[in-house]
Protein backbone atom coordinates (compact mmCIF):
# COMPACT_ATOMS: atom_id res chain seq x y z
CA UNK A 1 0.00 0.00 0.00
CA UNK A 2 2.36 2.76 -1.19
CA UNK A 3 0.73 6.13 -0.65
CA UNK A 4 4.37 8.11 -1.81
CA UNK A 5 2.02 10.33 -3.82
CA UNK A 6 -0.30 13.08 -1.50
CA UNK A 7 0.55 12.06 1.44
CA UNK A 8 -2.23 12.74 4.00
CA UNK A 9 -2.86 16.06 5.54
CA UNK A 10 -6.30 17.12 6.15
CA UNK A 11 -9.87 16.25 8.15
CA UNK A 12 -8.89 14.36 11.03
CA UNK A 13 -5.63 14.21 11.05
CA UNK A 14 -2.48 15.25 13.94
CA UNK A 15 0.69 17.17 12.59
CA UNK A 16 3.84 15.81 14.54
CA UNK A 17 7.63 16.37 14.92
CA UNK A 18 10.28 14.10 15.58
CA UNK A 19 13.70 15.72 16.43
CA UNK A 20 16.59 13.68 16.32
CA UNK A 21 18.80 14.92 19.22
CA UNK A 22 21.65 12.13 17.91
CA UNK A 23 21.91 15.56 14.83
CA UNK A 24 21.18 18.57 16.77
CA UNK A 25 24.03 20.75 17.10
CA UNK A 26 22.73 23.63 18.60
CA UNK A 27 22.52 25.93 16.53
CA UNK A 28 19.33 27.91 17.09
CA UNK A 29 18.29 28.08 13.41
CA UNK A 30 15.18 26.64 14.13
CA UNK A 31 14.83 29.46 17.35
CA UNK A 32 16.07 32.18 15.18
CA UNK A 33 13.63 31.51 12.08
CA UNK A 34 10.87 30.86 14.46
CA UNK A 35 11.59 34.34 16.27
CA UNK A 36 12.26 36.82 12.92
CA UNK A 37 8.60 34.83 11.53
CA UNK A 38 6.28 35.30 14.97
CA UNK A 39 7.34 37.37 17.99
CA UNK A 40 9.05 40.93 16.18
CA UNK A 41 5.73 42.49 17.70
CA UNK A 42 6.00 44.51 20.63
CA UNK A 43 5.65 42.61 23.88
CA UNK A 44 7.09 39.64 22.66
CA UNK A 45 10.51 40.50 22.84
CA UNK A 46 11.31 38.23 25.56
CA UNK A 47 8.83 35.15 23.78
CA UNK A 48 11.05 32.16 21.93
CA UNK A 49 8.28 29.92 21.09
CA UNK A 50 11.45 27.75 19.52
CA UNK A 51 14.34 27.44 21.95
CA UNK A 52 17.11 24.96 21.95
CA UNK A 53 18.88 23.81 25.34
CA UNK A 54 21.96 22.07 26.50
CA UNK A 55 20.23 19.03 28.72
CA UNK A 56 21.99 17.89 31.64
CA UNK A 57 20.44 21.56 32.23
CA UNK A 58 17.41 23.80 34.20
CA UNK A 59 15.83 25.17 30.96
CA UNK A 60 13.54 27.87 29.81
CA UNK A 61 11.80 29.27 31.43
CA UNK A 62 14.16 28.22 34.63
CA UNK A 63 13.61 24.80 36.34
CA UNK A 64 10.46 24.82 34.26
CA UNK A 65 10.38 20.72 35.28
CA UNK A 66 9.16 21.73 38.66
CA UNK A 67 6.44 24.16 38.42
CA UNK A 68 3.70 21.31 38.11
CA UNK A 69 0.86 21.62 35.79
CA UNK A 70 -0.37 18.45 33.21
CA UNK A 71 -2.48 15.50 33.88
CA UNK A 72 -2.35 13.26 36.81
CA UNK A 73 -4.85 10.16 36.24
CA UNK A 74 -6.65 12.39 33.86
CA UNK A 75 -7.04 15.13 36.72
CA UNK A 76 -5.53 18.55 35.24
CA UNK A 77 -2.30 19.59 38.16
CA UNK A 78 -1.92 22.73 39.31
CA UNK A 79 0.88 24.25 38.44
CA UNK A 80 2.32 27.70 38.71
CA UNK A 81 3.17 30.33 36.06
CA UNK A 82 6.94 31.96 35.41
CA UNK A 83 7.99 34.81 36.73
CA UNK A 84 9.85 37.33 34.16
CA UNK A 85 13.00 36.52 35.52
CA UNK A 86 12.37 32.85 35.37
CA UNK A 87 12.06 33.81 31.73
CA UNK A 88 14.57 35.94 31.33
CA UNK A 89 15.31 37.28 27.55
CA UNK A 90 14.35 40.25 25.86
CA UNK A 91 17.10 42.49 27.06
CA UNK A 92 17.78 45.86 25.49
CA UNK A 93 21.41 46.20 24.75
CA UNK A 94 23.40 49.64 24.21
CA UNK A 95 23.45 49.66 20.19
CA UNK A 96 23.16 53.35 20.67
CA UNK A 97 26.64 53.77 22.47
CA UNK A 98 28.67 51.19 20.95
CA UNK A 99 27.12 50.94 17.59
CA UNK A 100 26.79 55.22 17.13
CA UNK A 101 27.99 56.94 19.81
CA UNK A 102 31.64 56.75 19.33
CA UNK A 103 32.78 54.99 21.68
CA UNK A 104 32.93 51.67 19.66
CA UNK A 105 36.28 50.98 20.84
CA UNK A 106 36.00 51.83 24.66
CA UNK A 107 32.57 50.08 25.50
CA UNK A 108 31.37 47.06 24.80
CA UNK A 109 28.00 45.95 24.24
CA UNK A 110 25.91 44.85 28.03
CA UNK A 111 22.44 44.80 28.26
CA UNK A 112 21.28 47.80 29.48
CA UNK A 113 19.35 47.90 33.10
CA UNK A 114 18.63 45.16 36.03
CA UNK A 115 21.67 42.68 35.18
CA UNK A 116 20.05 39.81 33.86
CA UNK A 117 20.28 36.23 35.65
CA UNK A 118 18.73 33.70 33.09
CA UNK A 119 17.95 33.51 29.70
CA UNK A 120 16.53 31.58 27.00
CA UNK A 121 20.12 29.71 26.68
CA UNK A 122 21.87 30.60 29.35
CA UNK A 123 23.46 26.66 30.85
CA UNK A 124 24.74 26.30 27.18
CA UNK A 125 27.09 23.70 26.82
CA UNK A 126 28.00 23.51 30.74
CA UNK A 127 25.91 19.69 31.08
CA UNK A 128 27.42 17.35 33.36
CA UNK A 129 29.58 14.60 34.43
CA UNK A 130 33.68 14.83 34.72
CA UNK A 131 36.40 15.05 32.38
CA UNK A 132 36.95 13.37 30.36
CA UNK A 133 33.36 11.70 30.62
CA UNK A 134 31.45 14.88 30.73
CA UNK A 135 28.43 15.07 28.70
CA UNK A 136 25.62 17.26 27.34
CA UNK A 137 23.33 16.93 24.45
CA UNK A 138 20.94 19.87 22.74
CA UNK A 139 16.80 19.72 23.02
CA UNK A 140 15.49 21.33 21.03
CA UNK A 141 11.35 22.63 22.25
CA UNK A 142 8.52 24.27 21.38
CA UNK A 143 4.65 23.95 21.81
CA UNK A 144 4.13 20.11 21.74
CA UNK A 145 0.64 20.69 20.43
CA UNK A 146 -0.48 17.66 22.64
CA UNK A 147 -3.41 15.07 21.96
CA UNK A 148 -4.28 16.19 25.05
CA UNK A 149 -4.00 19.73 25.64
CA UNK A 150 -4.21 20.79 29.05
CA UNK A 151 -3.88 24.21 28.23
CA UNK A 152 -7.19 23.98 26.34
CA UNK A 153 -9.11 22.22 29.27
CA UNK A 154 -7.73 25.24 31.41
CA UNK A 155 -9.60 28.37 29.85
CA UNK A 156 -12.24 29.08 31.58
CA UNK A 157 -13.32 31.40 28.34
CA UNK A 158 -12.92 28.85 25.76
CA UNK A 159 -10.75 31.02 24.03
CA UNK A 160 -8.00 27.89 22.78
CA UNK A 161 -9.27 25.45 20.67
CA UNK A 162 -7.53 21.79 18.70
CA UNK A 163 -8.00 21.94 15.23
CA UNK A 164 -9.81 19.21 13.67
CA UNK A 165 -7.90 18.61 10.54
CA UNK A 166 -4.55 18.79 12.11
CA UNK A 167 -4.65 18.76 15.57
CA UNK A 168 -2.51 22.20 16.18
CA UNK A 169 -3.34 24.20 19.44
CA UNK A 170 -4.86 27.53 18.57
CA UNK A 171 -5.80 30.30 20.80
CA UNK A 172 -8.65 32.84 19.66
CA UNK A 173 -6.38 35.90 20.61
CA UNK A 174 -10.08 38.18 20.47
CA UNK A 175 -11.01 35.71 23.28
CA UNK A 176 -8.17 35.42 25.32
CA UNK A 177 -7.98 38.51 28.19
CA UNK A 178 -4.63 37.51 29.57
CA UNK A 179 -5.64 35.28 32.72
CA UNK A 180 -3.07 32.81 32.17
CA UNK A 181 -4.47 29.68 33.38
CA UNK A 182 -3.49 28.35 30.44
CA UNK A 183 0.01 29.06 31.05
CA UNK A 184 -0.26 27.34 34.71
CA UNK A 185 -1.57 24.20 33.10
CA UNK A 186 0.68 23.76 31.29
CA UNK A 187 3.18 21.37 32.07
CA UNK A 188 6.06 22.68 29.48
CA UNK A 189 5.68 26.61 29.63
CA UNK A 190 5.63 26.98 26.24
CA UNK A 191 3.11 29.77 26.78
CA UNK A 192 4.39 33.06 26.47
CA UNK A 193 2.61 36.13 28.56
CA UNK A 194 2.82 39.42 25.91
CA UNK A 195 3.06 42.09 29.02
CA UNK A 196 2.34 44.72 26.86
CA UNK A 197 -1.34 43.19 24.77
CA UNK A 198 -1.94 41.49 27.89
CA UNK A 199 -2.91 38.19 25.90
CA UNK A 200 -1.00 34.90 26.21
CA UNK A 201 1.06 33.34 23.20
CA UNK A 202 2.70 30.55 21.91
CA UNK A 203 3.82 28.51 18.86
CA UNK A 204 0.91 28.17 16.31
CA UNK A 205 3.10 25.27 14.40
CA UNK A 206 3.20 28.04 11.58
CA UNK A 207 -0.58 27.01 10.42
CA UNK A 208 -0.23 29.48 7.57
CA UNK A 209 2.55 27.66 6.19
CA UNK A 210 1.13 24.27 6.79
CA UNK A 211 -2.13 25.48 4.71
CA UNK A 212 -0.04 26.31 1.96
CA UNK A 213 2.21 22.71 1.91
CA UNK A 214 5.31 24.75 3.45
CA UNK A 215 6.92 23.06 6.48
CA UNK A 216 7.46 25.39 10.06
CA UNK A 217 10.19 27.89 9.41
CA UNK A 218 12.00 25.75 12.63
CA UNK A 219 11.70 22.63 10.62
CA UNK A 220 12.74 23.63 6.98
CA UNK A 221 15.36 25.83 8.25
CA UNK A 222 17.55 23.27 10.32
CA UNK A 223 21.06 22.84 8.66
CA UNK A 224 21.52 20.20 10.08
CA UNK A 225 18.70 17.55 8.79
CA UNK A 226 17.68 17.06 12.51
CA UNK A 227 14.22 17.56 12.58
CA UNK A 228 11.28 15.26 10.35
CA UNK A 229 7.36 16.47 9.90
CA UNK A 230 4.33 15.35 9.16
CA UNK A 231 1.14 13.46 10.27
CA UNK A 232 1.13 10.46 12.73
CA UNK A 233 -1.46 8.95 10.39
CA UNK A 234 0.89 8.85 7.38
CA UNK A 235 2.08 5.46 7.44
CA UNK A 236 4.39 5.76 5.29
CA UNK A 237 6.10 8.81 6.35
CA UNK A 238 8.98 8.93 8.38
CA UNK A 239 7.20 10.78 11.95
CA UNK A 240 5.02 8.03 11.80
CA UNK A 241 7.47 4.98 10.96
CA UNK A 242 10.24 6.83 14.11
CA UNK A 243 7.60 6.82 16.11
CA UNK A 244 4.99 4.15 15.56
CA UNK A 245 7.20 1.91 13.72
CA UNK A 246 10.39 1.95 15.17
CA UNK A 247 9.18 3.56 18.33
CA UNK A 248 12.61 5.06 18.81
CA UNK A 249 11.28 8.93 19.02
CA UNK A 250 9.63 9.47 22.39
CA UNK A 251 7.62 12.27 23.68
CA UNK A 252 9.59 14.68 26.33
CA UNK A 253 8.36 13.66 29.79
CA UNK A 254 5.49 11.39 29.15
CA UNK A 255 4.27 11.22 32.79
CA UNK A 256 3.02 14.85 32.35
CA UNK A 257 -0.34 13.23 30.49
CA UNK A 258 -0.61 15.52 27.76
CA UNK A 259 0.55 13.50 25.03
CA UNK A 260 2.45 15.44 23.02
CA UNK A 261 3.10 15.23 19.21
CA UNK A 262 6.64 16.96 19.00
CA UNK A 263 8.81 13.20 19.87
CA UNK A 264 12.62 12.90 20.42
CA UNK A 265 14.87 10.38 19.38
CA UNK A 266 17.31 10.11 22.18
CA UNK A 267 20.65 10.88 22.35
CA UNK A 268 23.19 7.91 22.82
CA UNK A 269 26.35 9.95 23.14
CA UNK A 270 30.27 8.98 22.72
CA UNK A 271 31.55 6.27 24.64
CA UNK A 272 33.33 6.33 28.08
CA UNK A 273 37.17 6.83 28.50
CA UNK A 274 38.62 4.82 31.22
CA UNK A 275 41.41 6.36 33.10
CA UNK A 276 44.00 4.51 31.05
CA UNK A 277 41.95 6.37 28.19
CA UNK A 278 40.38 3.20 26.68
CA UNK A 279 37.22 2.95 25.53
CA UNK A 280 34.19 1.77 28.43
CA UNK A 281 31.84 0.33 26.03
CA UNK A 282 29.60 -0.99 28.58
CA UNK A 283 28.78 2.44 30.59
CA UNK A 284 26.76 4.95 28.49
CA UNK A 285 28.15 7.57 28.98
CA UNK A 286 24.77 10.29 29.27
CA UNK A 287 23.45 7.90 32.11
CA UNK A 288 20.59 5.97 31.28
CA UNK A 289 18.43 6.91 34.51
CA UNK A 290 18.87 10.46 32.72
CA UNK A 291 17.29 9.68 30.04
CA UNK A 292 14.50 7.82 32.08
CA UNK A 293 13.71 10.87 33.66
CA UNK A 294 13.49 12.62 30.18
CA UNK A 295 11.51 10.05 27.96
CA UNK A 296 9.96 7.71 30.61
CA UNK A 297 11.45 3.94 30.63
CA UNK A 298 10.87 3.39 26.84
CA UNK A 299 13.87 4.97 26.27
CA UNK A 300 15.69 2.02 26.92
CA UNK A 301 14.18 -0.46 24.58
CA UNK A 302 14.80 2.76 22.02
CA UNK A 303 18.04 3.17 22.09
CA UNK A 304 18.31 -0.66 21.92
CA UNK A 305 16.89 -0.72 18.76
CA UNK A 306 19.06 2.02 17.76
CA UNK A 307 22.39 0.46 18.58
CA UNK A 308 21.30 -2.62 16.96
CA UNK A 309 19.99 -1.04 13.85
CA UNK A 310 23.79 1.20 13.64
CA UNK A 311 25.60 -2.66 14.62
CA UNK A 312 23.92 -3.82 11.40
CA UNK A 313 24.99 -1.05 9.51
CA UNK A 314 28.23 -1.12 10.53
CA UNK A 315 28.64 -4.68 9.63
CA UNK A 316 27.42 -4.17 5.67
CA UNK A 317 23.44 -4.84 6.86
CA UNK A 318 20.90 -2.46 5.39
CA UNK A 319 18.46 -0.96 7.81
CA UNK A 320 15.30 1.28 6.79
CA UNK A 321 16.06 3.05 10.56
CA UNK A 322 19.31 4.26 9.60
CA UNK A 323 18.87 5.22 6.21
CA UNK A 324 15.61 7.18 7.82
CA UNK A 325 17.76 8.91 9.65
CA UNK A 326 20.55 9.75 8.03
CA UNK A 327 17.92 11.83 5.88
CA UNK A 328 19.46 11.27 2.39
CA UNK A 329 16.82 12.98 1.13
CA UNK A 330 16.27 16.74 2.63
CA UNK A 331 12.40 17.07 1.17
CA UNK A 332 11.32 13.69 2.34
CA UNK A 333 11.73 15.15 5.95
CA UNK A 334 9.05 16.60 5.36
CA UNK A 335 6.68 15.77 2.60
CA UNK A 336 3.86 16.78 1.55
CA UNK A 337 5.06 19.92 3.50
CA UNK A 338 7.59 20.97 0.75
CA UNK A 339 6.59 23.51 -0.93
CA UNK A 340 9.41 26.50 -1.27
CA UNK A 341 8.12 29.45 0.50
CA UNK A 342 9.90 31.39 -1.85
CA UNK A 343 7.46 30.25 -4.46
CA UNK A 344 4.48 31.82 -2.24
CA UNK A 345 2.70 35.28 -2.72
CA UNK A 346 2.80 35.89 1.25
CA UNK A 347 -0.18 38.65 1.70
CA UNK B 1 -29.27 51.25 47.31
CA UNK B 2 -30.11 54.47 46.07
CA UNK B 3 -29.17 57.08 43.19
CA UNK B 4 -28.65 60.33 44.12
CA UNK B 5 -29.13 63.47 42.10
CA UNK B 6 -26.65 66.30 41.73
CA UNK B 7 -26.22 69.46 40.01
CA UNK B 8 -22.51 68.25 39.07
CA UNK B 9 -20.65 67.97 35.98
CA UNK B 10 -19.94 64.61 34.89
CA UNK B 11 -16.11 65.63 34.91
CA UNK B 12 -16.90 66.34 38.99
CA UNK B 13 -19.08 62.46 39.26
CA UNK B 14 -15.88 60.71 37.51
CA UNK B 15 -13.11 61.90 39.93
CA UNK B 16 -12.65 59.64 42.56
CA UNK B 17 -11.24 62.55 45.34
CA UNK B 18 -14.42 65.05 44.51
CA UNK B 19 -15.42 65.96 47.90
CA UNK B 20 -18.75 66.06 46.84
CA UNK B 21 -18.75 62.50 47.13
CA UNK B 22 -18.21 62.44 50.56
CA UNK B 23 -22.02 63.92 51.39
CA UNK B 24 -23.69 60.90 49.19
CA UNK B 25 -24.91 58.62 51.11
CA UNK B 26 -22.78 55.29 51.13
CA UNK B 27 -23.84 51.64 51.05
CA UNK B 28 -21.03 49.01 53.28
CA UNK B 29 -21.44 45.84 51.17
CA UNK B 30 -20.32 42.41 52.39
CA UNK B 31 -18.80 40.51 49.62
CA UNK B 32 -18.47 36.83 49.74
CA UNK B 33 -16.07 34.57 47.20
CA UNK B 34 -17.60 33.00 44.08
CA UNK B 35 -18.83 29.47 44.36
CA UNK B 36 -16.03 27.35 43.39
CA UNK B 37 -18.11 24.91 41.65
CA UNK B 38 -19.80 27.16 39.41
CA UNK B 39 -15.97 28.00 37.76
CA UNK B 40 -16.59 26.66 34.37
CA UNK B 41 -12.86 25.34 33.83
CA UNK B 42 -12.03 22.01 35.50
CA UNK B 43 -8.23 23.24 36.02
CA UNK B 44 -9.74 26.15 37.84
CA UNK B 45 -11.22 23.83 40.36
CA UNK B 46 -8.91 21.43 41.08
CA UNK B 47 -5.94 24.34 41.33
CA UNK B 48 -8.17 26.21 43.89
CA UNK B 49 -9.50 23.62 45.89
CA UNK B 50 -9.24 24.66 49.55
CA UNK B 51 -8.00 27.92 48.60
CA UNK B 52 -9.71 31.07 50.00
CA UNK B 53 -11.29 32.91 47.04
CA UNK B 54 -12.61 36.27 47.49
CA UNK B 55 -9.46 38.43 48.92
CA UNK B 56 -12.03 42.11 49.60
CA UNK B 57 -14.67 41.27 51.91
CA UNK B 58 -15.87 44.94 52.01
CA UNK B 59 -16.75 46.96 49.70
CA UNK B 60 -18.31 50.74 49.82
CA UNK B 61 -20.23 51.96 47.25
CA UNK B 62 -22.15 55.26 46.57
CA UNK B 63 -24.21 56.31 43.40
CA UNK B 64 -25.06 59.65 41.57
CA UNK B 65 -26.53 61.01 38.82
CA UNK B 66 -27.30 64.31 37.14
CA UNK B 67 -29.72 63.39 34.66
CA UNK B 68 -27.20 63.07 31.94
CA UNK B 69 -25.05 60.00 33.17
CA UNK B 70 -25.13 58.38 36.55
CA UNK B 71 -22.04 57.26 38.43
CA UNK B 72 -21.26 54.65 40.93
CA UNK B 73 -18.14 54.92 43.36
CA UNK B 74 -16.31 52.20 44.62
CA UNK B 75 -13.77 52.23 47.61
CA UNK B 76 -12.25 48.99 49.10
CA UNK B 77 -9.29 48.65 51.64
CA UNK B 78 -6.31 46.65 49.18
CA UNK B 79 -2.57 47.12 50.69
CA UNK B 80 -1.43 45.77 47.63
CA UNK B 81 -1.58 48.33 44.19
CA UNK B 82 -1.39 46.15 41.28
CA UNK B 83 -1.23 48.47 38.36
CA UNK B 84 -0.30 45.92 36.22
CA UNK B 85 1.19 41.73 36.08
CA UNK B 86 4.11 42.54 37.50
CA UNK B 87 7.04 40.29 37.40
CA UNK B 88 4.51 37.65 35.96
CA UNK B 89 3.31 36.62 39.44
CA UNK B 90 0.44 39.05 40.07
CA UNK B 91 -2.31 40.15 38.03
CA UNK B 92 -3.94 43.52 37.61
CA UNK B 93 -6.67 44.48 40.40
CA UNK B 94 -10.02 44.87 38.64
CA UNK B 95 -13.55 46.01 39.32
CA UNK B 96 -17.08 45.77 37.88
CA UNK B 97 -20.68 46.93 38.05
CA UNK B 98 -23.18 44.46 36.89
CA UNK B 99 -26.33 44.48 35.81
CA UNK B 100 -29.02 42.01 34.22
CA UNK B 101 -30.05 42.48 30.64
CA UNK B 102 -33.07 40.86 31.30
CA UNK B 103 -34.33 41.31 34.41
CA UNK B 104 -34.71 37.70 35.98
CA UNK B 105 -31.06 37.02 34.96
CA UNK B 106 -29.23 35.18 37.52
CA UNK B 107 -26.33 36.65 38.73
CA UNK B 108 -23.73 33.97 40.20
CA UNK B 109 -23.59 32.23 36.96
CA UNK B 110 -23.25 35.81 35.06
CA UNK B 111 -26.25 35.32 33.24
CA UNK B 112 -27.81 32.38 31.23
CA UNK B 113 -28.23 31.98 27.58
CA UNK B 114 -31.16 33.61 27.70
CA UNK B 115 -30.90 36.52 30.02
CA UNK B 116 -27.93 37.78 29.81
CA UNK B 117 -26.09 40.60 32.05
CA UNK B 118 -23.50 43.38 31.05
CA UNK B 119 -21.23 44.25 33.26
CA UNK B 120 -18.77 47.82 33.52
CA UNK B 121 -15.32 46.85 33.72
CA UNK B 122 -12.43 48.62 35.08
CA UNK B 123 -9.01 46.93 35.13
CA UNK B 124 -5.91 48.49 37.39
CA UNK B 125 -3.69 48.29 34.25
CA UNK B 126 -5.84 50.71 31.81
CA UNK B 127 -4.98 54.20 31.30
CA UNK B 128 -7.30 56.55 32.59
CA UNK B 129 -8.25 57.93 28.85
CA UNK B 130 -9.30 54.39 28.28
CA UNK B 131 -13.05 53.67 28.43
CA UNK B 132 -14.13 51.01 30.88
CA UNK B 133 -14.51 48.17 28.73
CA UNK B 134 -18.57 46.75 28.98
CA UNK B 135 -18.90 42.68 28.69
CA UNK B 136 -21.61 41.02 27.72
CA UNK B 137 -21.99 37.24 29.61
CA UNK B 138 -24.76 34.87 28.77
CA UNK B 139 -23.07 32.61 31.59
CA UNK B 140 -19.73 32.06 33.47
CA UNK B 141 -16.74 32.47 31.12
CA UNK B 142 -18.89 33.63 28.19
CA UNK B 143 -17.90 37.10 28.85
CA UNK B 144 -17.29 39.12 25.14
CA UNK B 145 -16.99 42.91 24.45
CA UNK B 146 -20.22 44.71 23.56
CA UNK B 147 -20.05 46.41 20.55
CA UNK B 148 -19.55 49.58 21.63
CA UNK B 149 -18.52 50.88 25.35
CA UNK B 150 -20.43 54.23 26.51
CA UNK B 151 -18.39 53.61 30.00
CA UNK B 152 -15.63 55.38 31.49
CA UNK B 153 -13.81 54.54 34.61
CA UNK B 154 -11.49 56.98 36.79
CA UNK B 155 -9.21 55.43 39.67
CA UNK B 156 -6.72 56.33 42.22
CA UNK B 157 -5.07 54.57 45.09
CA UNK B 158 -4.42 56.08 47.85
CA UNK B 159 -3.08 54.98 51.73
CA UNK B 160 -4.02 51.38 50.94
CA UNK B 161 -7.91 52.05 49.60
CA UNK B 162 -8.53 52.15 45.89
CA UNK B 163 -11.28 54.53 44.86
CA UNK B 164 -12.99 53.41 41.50
CA UNK B 165 -15.20 55.63 39.70
CA UNK B 166 -17.79 54.33 36.94
CA UNK B 167 -20.09 56.47 34.83
CA UNK B 168 -22.60 56.19 31.78
CA UNK B 169 -25.01 58.08 30.09
CA UNK B 170 -28.43 57.11 31.38
CA UNK B 171 -29.87 57.31 28.16
CA UNK B 172 -27.99 54.56 26.68
CA UNK B 173 -30.39 54.24 23.22
CA UNK B 174 -31.03 50.87 23.25
CA UNK B 175 -26.92 50.05 24.47
CA UNK B 176 -26.34 47.75 27.09
CA UNK B 177 -28.49 48.35 31.06
CA UNK B 178 -31.57 50.26 30.85
CA UNK B 179 -31.24 53.35 33.50
CA UNK B 180 -33.82 56.35 34.02
CA UNK B 181 -34.83 58.17 37.12
CA UNK B 182 -37.78 56.77 38.70
CA UNK B 183 -37.49 53.47 37.33
CA UNK B 184 -35.99 50.57 39.49
CA UNK B 185 -33.45 48.70 38.75
CA UNK B 186 -30.89 45.78 39.57
CA UNK B 187 -27.23 46.19 40.11
CA UNK B 188 -24.23 44.11 41.60
CA UNK B 189 -20.50 44.42 42.19
CA UNK B 190 -17.28 42.29 41.76
CA UNK B 191 -13.86 43.29 43.15
CA UNK B 192 -10.94 41.55 41.93
CA UNK B 193 -7.48 41.50 44.15
CA UNK B 194 -4.40 41.17 41.58
CA UNK B 195 -1.65 39.74 44.44
CA UNK B 196 -4.18 37.46 45.68
CA UNK B 197 -4.13 35.57 41.89
CA UNK B 198 -7.56 36.77 41.40
CA UNK B 199 -8.78 37.48 37.70
CA UNK B 200 -11.85 35.64 35.69
CA UNK B 201 -14.52 34.31 37.61
CA UNK B 202 -12.12 34.23 41.14
CA UNK B 203 -13.11 37.20 42.59
CA UNK B 204 -15.11 38.94 45.39
CA UNK B 205 -19.14 39.57 43.92
CA UNK B 206 -22.20 41.26 46.66
CA UNK B 207 -23.92 37.71 46.16
CA UNK B 208 -27.22 39.10 45.25
CA UNK B 209 -28.66 41.67 43.39
CA UNK B 210 -29.21 44.91 44.75
CA UNK B 211 -32.29 46.84 43.95
CA UNK B 212 -31.21 50.71 42.45
CA UNK B 213 -33.18 53.01 43.17
CA UNK B 214 -32.41 56.13 40.66
CA UNK B 215 -33.85 59.84 42.16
Amino acid sequence: MAKTNGRKNGAGHQVAMVFDLNKCIGCQTCSVACKVLWTREEGADYQWWCTVNTQPGRGHPRDYEAMGGGYREGVPQPGRRPTREEWGGGWDFNYDEVLYGGKGQSVFLHPVGEEPKWGPNWDEDQGAGEYPNAYFFYMPRLCNHCTKPVCVEACPRGAMYKREEDGIVLRDESRCRGYQFCLEACPYKKVYFNFVRQVSQQCIMCFPRLEQNVAPACVRQCPGRAVWFGTLDDEEGPVAKLVRKWEVALPLHPEYGTEPNVFYIPPIGPARLNDDLSFDEETPRIPDEYLEGLFGPRVHSALQTLKAEMAKTRDGGKSELMDTLIAYWWRDMFKPYDRDPAEIQWT
Amino acid sequence: MRAVKLQLATRTLLNPAAQQWAKVPAEEMTLGGTPLHQQPSRYVRTAWAGKPLGAVRLLKVQAAHNSKDIAFRLEWADPTENRDHGDGSVFPDAAGVLFPLNGDAPLESMGSADAPVIAWYWRASMADEDDAQELIARGAGSAEQAPKSLSQARARWLEGRWEVVFARPLEANGNGARLAAGKPAKVAFAVWEGSSQERAGIKSFSKRWQELEIQ
